[in-house]
């Protein structure tokens, strides 16, 4: 669907669409941990939850009924309605920016086209940044309806982080904004397509197999953006917030349950949010290495014959290849957090401010010109 | 009803009825919650409109970083006082009834005007900008209006210079004895 529901029946698509895109961010959380606690016990050289099942598969449904069947606890200082407001907000900004990023090239049934992705907006990354900024308010909201000096701490330094770290995080894909002139997502994943070439000072400039991908122009802006994602999302080494030695596990201090577990799914939501904004600004979003989707196209309908079949396989093996690179930037993450220790708090806040800003500041000025020059001076 | 009427409603009500909230809270957390209400259904309102690239701003900007500056230094702040100092007295009552009166004539006002409008068919979303309006706002903010664009941000500067002079000043949280 093009447009956002002009009939019924594109409007019953569009709700569809979002409960499966909803249904497979929820559905990955429980995979994801699991991969975490073995990937944890991998990287620590132990063995990790093994017993529950084949590889320890079944061990997430049993935790998700002992999460279910956990007492609902409400501490008796906390403000009863934010206590329980809180969980349910934390899902909300996350699911929303996942479902604007594009998983696949448009799938084309007969008449209709289906977008593979919630809903296409035009400023998609503006719309994005915006409404993950919102989970600050989760995160204080359940600081303070906990009643808890903890939690609040732990809020505290969160929002703080959150702040501190936007600013970064927004300068840091300036330059990528510059390099394509849109906001919008599709249209950057179609600029990153094909192999290697661009036009400076009037010439035409080509390789033969490195992909058109983003990283290559932007490689700084790559490592600023990845930097702040990992602070936006409160993972290690800036999970400041939850600080285990000092202030028992920050904002959800007071949660137990499936209250707590709403928290990780929305935690688990920002870094899914993170990798499929890493892979779509910096390496090609959902399309494969040197091909492009009609060269793809072209080669399942020279095997198949059929126009309906090479549609539908295109789609899927573009899904494929978003979801192979979705993974990979997963696992950096979870790799990441069981590798290097916290940082000090007034390191974090250096960092942030006086290391990332300026160098994202930097990186946006010589983008700028680099792009001015070699589109106005021709030799 | 279409959807653009349906959801022309429901914000509107969601945006009124969390601004009122705003003053009608005795708690100024609740407040400033329901402030950030306001601004993220009026960001939905821009949607609705197809201005984009202004709803995402409100959201950055406005949502997501001045109202968490705010909600967060009130959240360190003892509010017993204050919730008492707005919840009784005769002359904060006053205020509150005038205060509403006039909030509840403005509603009035706005609501008779849409309805008015909508009979003559002047619809607010027919008038709409073109599906990208990023672009042209962009031309009139650099090209047309670049002088006041660049002289409003050196005046944020000097404000936020002038803020931590003067917290560094005499008396200040900060200040050197």
């Amino acid at each position: 669907m093009t447009s956002m529901g002009s009939t019924t029946f594109e409007i019953t698509i569009n709700l569809i669409k979002l409960v499966l895109v909803f249904l497979m961010m929820v559905q990955m959380v429980p995979i994801l941990v699991w991969l975490e606690r073995r990937g944890s016990a991998f990287i620590q050289n132990r063995f990790g939850p093994n017993r529950v099942g084949p590889l320890g598969l079944v061990q997430l449904l049993a935790d998700a009924v002992k999460f279910l069947t956990k007492e609902d606890f409400a501490p008796d200082k906390a403000n009863r309605f934010m206590f329980y407001a809180s969980p349910i907000f934390a899902l909300i900004p996350a699911s929303i920016a996942y479902m604007a990023i594009p998983m696949s090239v448009p799938l084309k049934l007969e008449s209709a086209t289906y977008l593979i992705q919630g809903f296409e907006i035009n400023v998609g990354i503006v719309f994005i940044l915006g409404v993950s900024s919102l989970a600050a308010y989760t995160i204080l909201m359940a600081g303070w309806g906990s009643g808890s000096k903890y939690s609040l701490m732990g809020a505290m330094r969160a929002a703080a982080q959150i702040i501190s770290y936007e600013l970064a995080l927004g300068l840091s894909i300036v330059g990528i904004i510059l390099l394509y002139g849109t906001f919008n997502l599709t249209e950057m994943i179609t600029a990153q397509q094909g192999i290697l070439q661009f036009k400076a000072f009037g010439y035409t400039m080509s390789n033969s197999w490195l992909p058109n991908w983003g990283v290559f122009y932007q490689p700084v802006g790559m490592i600023l953006f990845f930097a702040a994602t990992f602070a936006e999302s409160n993972r290690l080494p800036f999970d400041l917030a939850e600080g285990e030695a000092e202030l028992v596990a920050g904002f959800h201090t007071e949660y137990g349950g499936f209250k707590m577990l709403m928290f990780f799914i929305g935690e688990y939501g920002h870094m899914m949010i993170a990798s499929g904004l890493m892979a779509t600004f910096f390496f090609g979003g959902f399309s494969i290495w040197n091909l492009t989707p009609q060269e793809v196209y072209q080669w399942f309908f020279a095997h198949t014959g059929s126009e309906l079949a090479s549609n539908i396989l295109n789609t899927v093996v573009h899904f494929v290849s978003y979801f192979i690179k979705l993974a990979i930037f997963l696992w950096i993450f979870i790799h990441v957090r069981w590798t290097l220790p916290r940082f000090r708090y007034d390191q974090l806040m250096d960092l942030g401010w006086k290391t990332m800003l300026p160098w994202a500041l930097a990186n946006t000025m010589i983008t700028a010109a680099i792009i001015f020059a070699t589109s106005y001076f021709i030799l | 009803m279409t959807a653009d009427v349906f959801l022309f409603w429901f914000l509107a009500i969601v945006t009124v009825v969390s601004g009122l909230a705003v003053i009608l809270m005795a708690n100024p957390i609740y407040s400033a919650l329901c402030l950030a209400m306001t601004m993220v259904s009026v960001a939905a309102i821009f949607v609705t409109l197809q201005a984009y690239f202004l709803a995402g701003v409100q959201l950055i900007v406005y949502a997501g970083a001045v109202m968490v500056l705010f909600v967060m230094v009130l959240m360190l702040f003892d509010l017993k006082h204050e919730l008492q100092a707005f919840s009784r007295g005769r002359f904060t009552g006053a205020i509150k009834i005038g205060a509403v009166g006039v909030l509840a004539g403005l509603i009035v006002g706005a609501v008779t005007a849409v309805i008015m409008n909508m009979k003559e068919g002047v619809s607010a979303v027919a008038t709409a900008v073109p599906s990208d309006a990023t672009k042209p706002l962009a031309e009139q903010l650099f090209l047309n209006h670049v002088f006041g664009f660049e002289a409003l941000g050196v005046l944020l500067l000097v404000v936020a210079v002038g803020t931590v002079a003067l917290s560094r000043s005499k008396g200040g949280t900060h200040a050197r004895h």
